[in-house]
């Protein structure tokens, strides 16, 4: 009995990828049938269609869900909408986010760096519906930035920016602007911490070679630290702009009630019982990303890695 | 939701409708009750300690009830497909859905011995009866108001017109942007309703069958409405929000809303104008494979004659379906209730039921049209309008 | 004539720790100059100091005459070869090379030229897109100083260049930086820790213990003549025989040193100055020779024993030896 199970012992030590297997067969079925499956069988609904008359799924083979998203100027206000979202807090979230990420990775000790971590995962450990429920009082009409600004005297400044065509609003909490806000300032972590992480990585003989060799801090920075920190700004960008693209909550609280992807999804699979148009509208953000990630990958954010 | 949505459709492959005779006579309870319910609608007391209308009934029947809450009417739906439940507080627009897909059976009213003391108005409904046959017990109705700030509007509208047409109101500024409405496609029956008040040629007989035509009529009206509307309304507190800090002044609303920001002096009131007003109506239904039968029909009683028709129209502004509660309710404006109990019935509309149309799913094919426009074109057309299109 | 480098009376501390202290010293222009010593003795912190990426907290540092104690490393006509390389990881060896031409927006193909001249010299033509991840350890060294030298910067600063490489590699580079050096002409400062790298290339040493300059000479008279116990011990192998042991026992007033090839086992005692009886500790066989390691009293004293067929080894461990040196070859200490 010993012996057969020494052998079976030896057998695994000498075919590691057999023990391998063992190990990974449950979280790849996990992955494999559970997660992509269940996605997969829903996106395939997108290719049928909702029987116009019983409002039932019709389940044939057909593009007429797909050419409907993309006819319906509806359905494309949507779609542009989300991604110009999408883009524009990524762009957002960067811009705020790369000084903090360079100032935790190459300026602060220890001990700082770690209230660093604290303070930007703090909000992550509270609920997200509280802070964006937060963010409505602070944007409102009656809130706390209008009042601040009354104090200040400079509410014609709010006047003016809540004025512009598009981004503006009747206040900030029922505005792009204020979307836009929440979103940054929801996101924020994830666009922080990879390019922290990424900074990290960068030796500081890289930054004194470059000073060496006769580059200014301005172009030290233009030269290498941003090339180097684009794998992080990419991975964080990716974060940013898929969660917004997928997120359907905060375009219910904050903004003009016009509809987002996620909202799309959630009300046609949900309330309308729509599910090929759904799943249509799934399709665009894997779509989306991935023509992002192909060019970020063109563009070399993906070199230094 | 994916997954579930994905089970749902499964199921309704699977589970053909039983049409089995409802049950002879009643036994002993089984000792349980999964209940699937709208938020608030099964209080213990959890909320505010007065307002308990399930300890009463486990303590009599022995049938300990658990609660699963559900958002919308399709959820309802899916929680009841996937099955394990015993009942569900069902709205009319996932009701007869039930009833199609043989989820819920048909029940026998001789087993409860309070039916008689139901609304006669809602003891043939057509949201719970089919065929002469009844599929649950009336739960509880309410109807939508038009919510007004006071300081804004100093005389109650008489009509609907206030949040579709743009106007000059008492405090001499215009309603543009202080305008609210319910983000739901169902709120598009809302403008048919006023469509059929306002112009009769287009012939809407009932704001949930439309032609084309008339859906297309009523679509225009809310473009137009669009213009007035800074933000349309989706959860309850977050429009109790919007008047208190955003300036909105006017809305179609619950009187759920109304009551809450009564009870924390604000200045608003509300009313049903003369075009009438949509509302909804609640019906207990038990699954079709409950297999706490008894434990079902014991809550069914218990929702008739206890003091859960009362406290709950008190609680959540709506109208009991057994009118001699009326005036029974809990009144304590300590606990933040502010609803006159008395008069809670007339205040949330007992009156007025002729006037009010009850919600429920349109379909394609309609009694009071040859053919109408379905829900999944309401959903579609809606987030369109509300993207400006 | 002026000098490459003047550092004056240079301090620097990091908190409490003292890493430079009173630093004086003139390299010539055309110098290969060895900054040598363990780790933590300052001699890198000697070396950002002169190539700006530190500054002193007291005393001057001149370049060619040149006051740049607070010039920014950018803006000194000085080039560093770091101890990892610190080749940007992004760009491949043109771009890598060519990256000072670019900042200073020479022609395009002016830099072509000057890469493509560098490359060759230091005999790494063909590799000019390679990303420094796909070459070898050797081939990334002279990467960097190809980087560091196209610019023909008056001075190179060179940190532990040869640390990470093996042995052979070591060796060759070592030749091949001589080379490079002569053929360029310029200032070589070249910090290292491995004594022999800094005695076989060097024109002149300066060693380094806890932040003070302890010797500066040429790596004949460090060998030969160390001024402290602290050189004398740190370079090559030697024994130290203390002031009292020598009062004591040798009838000598100085502590001094002593390199073991000078040092003979149970020769004729008339023929030396001193003679002292040792018991052996231990024989280590070293490929031409042994190395005797023996005690007396106190005192650890090594000697050499080098293969001769007319020779053979005939004592083993735990004998009791003879041995005995001339006056001639003795170091004297400072106390």
């Amino acid at each position: 009995m010993i012996s057969s199970l020494d052998n079976f012992s030896n057998y695994l030590y000498k075919n590691k990828h057999i023990l391998l297997l063992i190990f990974l067969l449950p979280p790849l079925l996990w992955l494999g049938i559970i997660y992509l499956g269940s996605l997969v069988v829903f996106l395939f609904h997108s290719l049928f269609y909702l029987d116009g008359f019983t409002g039932k799924v019709v389940y044939q083979i057909s593009f007429s869900t797909i050419a409907e998203l993309f006819s319906s100027p509806a359905n494309i206000d949507i779609l542009i909408r989300t991604v110009v979202l999408a883009l524009a807090v990524s762009i957002g979230a960067a811009v705020i986010g790369f000084p903090i990420a360079f100032y935790m990775a190459k300026f602060t000790s220890p001990k700082i760096k770690i209230f660093f971590y604290l303070a930007i995962m703090l909000p992550l450990w509270s609920s997200y519906l509280v802070r964006v429920y937060s963010w409505k009082l602070i944007l409102a009409k009656e809130g706390i930035i209008n009042w601040v600004l009354a104090k200040l005297h400079l509410t014609w400044l709010l006047d003016a920016i809540l004025s512009l065509p598009v981004v503006g609003g009747p206040s900030l909490s029922i505005s792009y602007l204020g979307m836009f806000l929440v979103f940054t300032y929801i996101w924020l972590p994830f666009m922080i911490l990879p390019i922290q992480a990424s900074l990290e990585r960068v030796p500081n003989s890289l930054l004194n070679a470059s000073y060496d060799l006769g580059a200014t801090r301005r172009q030290t920075f233009y030269k290498v630290v941003l090339p180097l920190a684009l794998p992080g700004i990419a991975a964080g960008s990716i974060f940013t702009f898929s969660l917004t693209l997928g997120d359907y909550i905060i375009p219910y609280i904050i903004g003009t009630s016009k509809f987002f992807i996620g909202q799309a999804v959630y009300t046609h699979q949900g309330t309308a019982g729509n599910i090929p148009l759904a799943a249509a509208f799934s399709l665009v953000p894997i779509g989306v990303m991935a023509i992002y990630i192909y060019f970020a990958k063109k563009l070399g954010a993906f070199n230094a890695l | 939701m994916k997954k579930v949505s994905i089970i749902a459709i499964l199921f309704s492959f699977v589970s053909l409708p039983l049409f089995a005779a409802p049950l002879q006579s009643l036994g002993s309870g089984e000792g349980e009750l999964n209940v699937v319910a709208w938020a608030g609608y099964l209080e213990r007391g959890e909320t505010v300690e007065a307002f308990d209308w399930v300890t009463g009934y486990e303590d009599n029947t022995g049938c300990k009830v658990n609660i699963k809450t559900a958002g919308t009417s399709d959820e309802m739906v899916a929680l009841m497909n996937e099955g394990g439940f015993d009942i569900v507080t069902a709205s009319g627009d996932a009701s007869l859905r039930l009833i199609a897909g043989g989820t819920v059976q048909e029940i026998n009213i001789d087993l409860i011995p309070s039916w008689d003391t139901i609304d006669p108005r809602l003891q043939n409904a057509e949201w719970h009866t089919v065929d002469g046959k009844h599929y649950g017990t009336p739960y509880m109705w309410g109807s939508n108001v038009l919510m007004y700030n006071t300081n804004a509007v100093s005389e109650a509208p008489t009509s609907w017109d206030v949040v579709f047409e743009e106007k000059t109101l008492s405090d001499g500024k215009s309603n543009k942007g202080r305008v609210q409405a319910f983000d739901g496609p169902i709120h598009i029956a809302d403008a048919a309703m006023y469509l059929m008040y306002h112009q009769p040629e287009l012939g809407i007989k009932d704001p949930y069958e439309l032609t084309n035509d008339q859906y297309q009529a009523s679509l225009d009206l809310l473009r137009q409405q669009r213009e007035l509307v800074g933000r349309y309304w989706h959860d309850a507190f977050m429009q109790i929000d919007d008047f208190t800090n955003e300036g909105f002044v006017l809305s179609a609303s619950w009187p759920f809303q109304v009551n809450l920001l009564v009870g924390a002096e604000q200045p608003i009131a509300s009313t049903i104008p003369q075009e009438g007003a949509t509302g909804w109506a609640d019906t207990t239904m038990v699954h079709s494979d409950s297999e706490n039968i008894n434990c079902a029909y014991m809550w069914m009683e218990h929702q008739l004659s206890s003091n859960l028709q009362s406290d709950l129209g008190v609680w959540f502004g709506a109208v009991p379906s057994v009118p001699s509660k009326c005036g029974t309710g809990l009144m304590d404006p300590a606990a933040g209730i502010y609803q006159e109990g008395q008069n809670a019935c007339q205040i949330n509309g007992i009156d007025n039921f002729d006037k009010i149309y009850f919600w429920k799913t349109p379909v394609s094919k309609c009694e009071t049209q040859e053919s109408c426009v379905p829900y999944y074109k309401w959903v579609t057309d809606y987030i369109a309008v509300l993207g400006g299109r | 004539m002026i000098k490459a480098l003047n550092l004056r009376n240079i301090n620097k501390r990091y908190n409490e720790t003292v890493a430079l202290s009173d630093i004086n010293l003139d390299i010539e222009d055309g110098e290969f100059f060895s900054l040598l010593g363990p780790s933590g003795s300052g001699k890198t912190t000697c070396l950002k100091v002169i190539g700006g990426f530190e500054e002193p907290d007291t005393g001057d540092v001149t370049l060619f005459n040149e006051d740049v104690t607070y010039t920014p490393p950018f803006k000194r006509n000085v080039n560093t070869v770091f101890q990892d390389y610190a080749l940007f990881p992004h760009m491949n060896v043109e771009e890598n090379v060519s990256y000072s031409l670019k900042i200073k927006k020479i022609p395009k193909n002016e830099q072509k030229s000057k890469v493509d001249e560098i490359l060759s010299i230091v005999k790494l033509n063909g590799y000019e897109k390679r990303k420094p991840s796909e070459l070898s350890g050797g081939q990334r060294q002279r990467v960097a100083l190809a980087r560091s030298l196209i610019n023909r910067p008056k001075i190179l600063l060179l940190d532990e260049p040869l640390g990470a490489l093996d042995l052979k590699l070591r060796e060759q580079m070592q030749f091949e930086l001589k080379n490079l050096q002569r053929q360029f002409q310029i200032t070589f400062i070249y910090v290292t820790h491995d004594q022999q790298e800094a005695l076989s290339m060097s024109d002149r040493i300066a060693i380094f213990n806890e932040g003070k300059i302890e010797q500066i000479d040429t790596p004949n008279n460090i060998y030969l003549k160390p001024k402290t116990a602290f050189v004398a011990d740190f370079i090559g192998t030697t024994s130290i025989i203390p002031k009292d042991f020598a009062k004591k026992s040798l009838k000598y007033n100085y502590g001094f040193s002593i390199r073991p090839e000078n040092i003979n086992i149970n020769s004729n005692i008339a023929e030396y100055d001193f003679s002292i009886n040792a018991s052996i500790n231990d024989i280590q066989f070293q490929g031409s020779y042994y190395k005797i390691l023996c005690q007396t009293e106190n005192i650890n004293l090594t000697a050499l024993h080098y293969l001769d067929m007319k020779n053979p080894l005939n004592i083993k461990i735990g004998d009791n030896i003879q041995l005995s040196w001339n006056k001639m070859d003795i170091t004297n200490l400072d106390d």
